[in-house]
């Protein structure tokens, strides 16, 4: 792989202008050449081995395209349901920014990247990305000014890629009282790709993040997706998924609570069949007093899938009043599926609330029988129950219009 | 309408049900009391098709042989079974489970489904009648209901889903004498020449605001001894171990 990554990179960077930057993605590549990709010897990678997944999907990668499409002009994966402003990455580079909805010039858009922070060198993944990525950009919400519509981010791929690696990454800055929400919508016609997306959150004092991930589309593509989010005083982020089409996809969700009354809220569905493998591992950091975290995760397996959930508490020794909760349900509609939960409470300080649960099973038989009972047949009860088992986590989303737009994607029209 | 003979019913080898034997005519109220353990609940799920116990004899309702039916054809056919624990459904709203349960009903029969404003009439009409607070209809079935909520909501699907023959399965449990009147008082609007209950119970209470036409006294799995509503204050006052 090493000359091949080389040789490529190469290729791909040969008129890059910063010196600077390209510095930076070469020790970056230099990580990722020596880390390669995580495999289950790590932690946090111990129930998905994303190196075999990758070998046993896709076999030999690409690490570079310059792929494109006609895309462009038919953009039939834009969504009408909803009036937003949008971003599309066209098989990993940023094709078109349309902030439409929104006060002209407000929206801050930079071409930067900050070369002089310390290189990541736990996260293969972010090395990978920060090499390859082929532009850097960063968004900024100016102060007080929130958002008239949502953003929702179009990540797309098109039928004629596969066996390449796309890597993408946002930052965003969230300056005071200002307010984000976005969506992101996977779109994939390729198939066997690694899809590997970073996104950077800054939240000043009172600002507010809503981030909806949306993973719909059927497709073969093995994916990564991190979201780093720093939270000042106040502030608060939230964050929704829904795990449902692709082959793998890992979400990580990393938020680092560093201002007081700093709060988190992560939930999450996973939807799976055939043979899909899809985690969530989230890493809550409570680091001063009085912040607070929730999490609920809701897992519907049927035929051979595997859905995994790692959350993470910590609990700073200063981080007194820390109010920390996480619950992982499952439901198993086969007996090849597996769920696997590991809740990880890391705690130093002694005034907290922190709890946890994990519970998974079938379907209720005894649910099944009285809604039979009442003339539906099996498939109309079974559809009910998953709706009605989904839907106390998609009523959690606190955007009455995005709530209802999912509602609608996932067919649990109420 | 509902004809049952030597109805044998076992669960683990136990045998719970030894030869019961009902005939159920259209207008008739029945009424079927007995100790715990007598095999009452047994009866009342072996009508609806609930799986798990081995079952010989023959049930015939309206001629045609029930074990052939699956939970919802019997439902289709108009076998209602008002459940002693209704279950608590977290995420399914009260209003689409009886708009989804009328409609597939509805549609078996070869009836137009309703629309939403059609459904919404009849479920403010019959919830007025029954007292049932309208407002928890917009919530998640069962869950959070009182105990006299959950059996009025029962008696509230059933006078929805109008269906020939209801078996009600120790409704008057965990009801307060004001709950008991108006669940009655339901049943009681539903009785026409063209339908039929069969009513069990553990005490006679019930039986004095749903008048009978027949009571009978299970015990042991089968029937020990059948008459008139004069059965059940005889039961009420002798107790179930001096009937023979």
């Amino acid at each position: 792989m090493e000359d091949k990554i080389k040789i490529e990179f190469d290729k791909a960077f040969k008129n890059y202008s910063s010196n600077d930057e390209l510095n930076f993605k070469k020790n970056n590549l230099e990580y990722f050449i020596k880390n390669g990709f995580p495999g289950r010897k790590l932690e946090s990678w111990k129930f998905s081995d994303l190196n075999q997944i990758i070998n046993k999907n896709i076999g030999e990668l690409n690490f570079f395209t310059d792929l494109k499409k006609e895309i462009s002009t038919n953009k039939n994966y834009i969504t009408k349901d909803i009036d937003h402003n949008k971003i599309a990455f066209i098989n990993g580079i940023l094709e078109e920014v349309d902030f439409s909805f929104e006060d002209k010039d407000k929206i801050i858009i930079s071409k930067e990247v900050d070369t002089s922070t310390k290189i990541n060198s736990e996260n293969s993944l972010l090395n990978l990305n920060n090499a390859f990525c082929k532009n850097f950009y960063k968004i900024t919400i100016p102060q007080n000014y929130s958002m008239n519509k949502p953003l929702i981010i179009y990540h797309v791929s098109t039928d004629n890629l596969s066996s390449t690696t796309l890597n993408s990454q946002l930052n965003f800055i969230l300056e005071e009282n200002s307010s984000l929400k976005i969506i992101d919508i996977y779109d994939d016609k390729s198939e066997k790709n690694f899809i590997n997306t970073f996104y950077n959150f800054i939240l000043k004092e009172n600002a507010i993040l809503k981030n909806y991930k949306i993973d719909k589309s059927q497709n073969s593509n093995i994916k990564y997706s991190y979201n780093n989010i720093d939270q000042s005083k106040d502030s608060i982020s939230e964050t929704f998924i829904l795990s449902n089409g692709s082959k793998f996809l890992k979400n990580e969700i990393n938020c680092n609570l560093k201002g007081q009354y700093s709060s988190a809220f992560i939930n999450g569905v996973f939807s799976l069949d055939s043979d899909k493998h899809h985690e969530i591992r989230t890493s809550i950091n409570h680091l001063v007093e009085n912040t607070k975290s929730y999490q609920l995760i809701k897992s519907v397996l049927d035929d051979k899938s595997k859905s995994v959930y790692q959350g993470k508490i910590y609990v700073s020794p200063d981080a007194q009043k820390t109010d920390g909760y996480q619950l992982s349900k499952c439901i198993l509609l086969d007996k090849n599926t597996e769920f696997n939960a590991k809740p990880e409470l890391e705690i130093y300080a002694d005034d907290v609330k922190c709890s946890h649960g994990s519970a998974s099973g079938s379907l209720n038989e005894n649910s099944i029988f009285y809604l039979r009972s009442r003339g539906l047949n099996y498939k109309q009860a079974k559809k009910l129950l998953i709706s009605g088992f989904f839907l106390d986590v998609i009523e959690k989303i606190t955007d009455e219009e995005i709530k209802n737009f999912i509602k609608k994607i996932m067919e649990l029209n109420q | 309408m509902l004809k049952i003979n030597n109805l044998k019913a076992n669960v683990d080898k136990k045998i719970i049900l030894n030869g019961f034997n009902l005939e159920i005519k259209a207008g008739e109220v029945h009424a079927i009391m007995g100790p715990n353990g007598s095999g009452k609940s047994t009866l009342s799920n072996i009508l609806s098709g609930k799986k798990g116990y081995d079952v010989t004899g023959e049930i015939l309702f309206e001629n045609k042989n029930l074990f052939e039916l699956e939970t919802e054809e019997r439902a289709h056919k108009g076998i209602f079974l008002a459940f002693q624990y209704p279950l608590e459904i977290p995420g399914v709203n009260t209003n689409i489970f009886l708009k989804t349960s009328l409609n597939s009903i509805r549609k078996a029969r070869g009836e137009k489904e309703l629309d939403a404003l059609e459904f919404l009439k009849i479920v403010k009409e019959k919830s007025k009648e029954l007292k049932f607070d309208e407002e928890k209809l917009g919530r998640q079935l069962n869950v959070g209901f009182s105990g006299g909520e959950k059996k009025k909501n029962e008696i509230l699907q059933m006078s929805i889903l109008n269906p020939k023959l209801s078996i009600l399965d120790e409704t008057d449990s965990g009801l307060d004498i004001d709950a008991l009147k108006i669940v009655a008082s339901g049943v009681n609007s539903l009785r026409k020449k063209s339908n039929a209950f069969l009513i069990i119970t553990h005490y006679q209470r019930l039986l004095d605001y749903i008048k009978p036409d027949f009571v009978h006294v299970l015990i042991d799995g089968k029937i020990k001894k059948s008459g008139g509503p004069e059965l059940a204050l005889e039961l009420e006052s002798k107790g179930y171990e001096n009937i023979n």
